[in-house]
């Protein structure tokens, strides 16, 4: 290629060079976008009072809730794969003065994913339901007592105490 | 000196240098001046109950932005988001992250997604001083979130076309 060729070839690149194009200009900035999900529980029951009527045990042998099924709503944030409980602990057995009827012969069928029947106990927490990662759940728990014509006559009362635990 | 003669060739040479050279001189095509800056660049939705807090709204976000060398282009400022929020393998749609944005126009409310750059705010022509909006970013609370620190980006882009 001659000197002349070459000057032409490479003033013509320049001149492209500096002459702007008219694509679309644009501009961009980040933001970072964070989110916190701390573990949380939530329990809400329908009812906090059970109830038993009394009833004769040969027709009633046992006498379901007078308050009937209870709704109760379990709520947690966990981590992904980590299991939430929801335990029951009896206080003591039903008493009324010095009788006694055993926290043992209350007991509970239950509905709802996770739900599950069991039976009251005073020394060691029972599983009333169990699920694994975040969620709201709904199930119900109908209590039953198993009558006898042993107990003593009287106005029996306990306590029993829902924990619902999402580590 | 001997006299000058132009052949073919030189002529062809010097058509050549005298167009590119003619290119130099004219004026540039100027390009649009685009400015934008948002404030602040991060944002932090906190846990909330989500039967008492249904909506977990972020501090806001100023955007400033000017647009010159634009007289009779239109402009626009979209979001796009670089994935949906993440903490581990967890994660949580960022379509349920919405925004309102104030003033409107030109700004508009949107839901962030993580395929389409959706607009934020659109116009016309110049923006000769820089302007600002606000926008607020609102995370759908829920208790299905697993517990963990999510993120993702979201990039903002002005754009003159």
């Amino acid at each position: 290629m001659t000197p002349a060729r070459v000057l032409v070839l490479v003033t013509a690149i320049v001149a492209l060079a500096t002459t702007q194009g008219l694509g679309a200009a644009t501009a961009t900035s980040n933001v970072t976008v964070s989110v916190t999900v701390a573990a949380t529980a939530k329990l809400a029951l329908s009812s906090s009072t059970v109830t038993f009527a009394n009833a004769d045990p040969d027709t009633s042998p046992s006498i379901t809730a007078t308050e009937g099924a209870i709704t109760i709503t379990a709520k947690g944030k966990t981590s992904t794969g980590a299991s939430i409980a929801l335990t029951i602990l009896a206080a003591d057995d039903l008493k009324s003065g010095t009788d006694t009827i055993a926290i043992a012969n209350v007991t509970w069928t239950a509905s709802g994913t996770g739900f599950a029947a069991g039976t009251m106990n005073k020394t060691t927490a029972q599983t009333v339901g169990s699920w694994t990662s975040s969620g709201s759940r709904t199930g119900t728990q109908s209590y039953a007592l198993a009558n006898s014509w042993n107990y003593p006559t009287g106005s029996y009362t306990s306590t029993a105490t829902y924990t619902l635990t999402a580590p | 000196m001997p006299p000058m003669s132009i052949t073919g060739y030189n002529a062809l040479v010097l058509a050549g240098f005298v167009s590119a050279l003619s290119l130099m001189l004219a004026p540039a095509a100027t390009a649009q001046t685009l400015t934008l800056t948002i404030a602040p660049s991060t944002i932090t939705f906190i846990s909330a109950d989500p039967d008492t807090t249904p909506s977990i709204a972020a501090p806001s976000i100023t955007v400033s932005y000017r647009v010159r060398n634009n007289a009779s282009g239109s402009w626009q400022i979209s979001l796009l988001a670089s994935g949906d929020l993440t903490a581990g393998s967890a994660t949580i749609p960022i379509t349920n992250v919405t925004w309102t944005a104030s003033p409107t126009p030109p700004f508009q409310a949107g839901t962030l997604s993580r395929t389409l750059a959706l607009a934020l705010a659109s116009g016309t022509g110049n923006v000769q001083n820089t302007t600002t909006g606000t926008v607020v970013f609102r995370l759908a609370n829920s208790w299905t979130y697993n517990v963990g620190n999510y993120s993702t980006s979201v990039v903002f882009t002005l754009t003159a076309p």
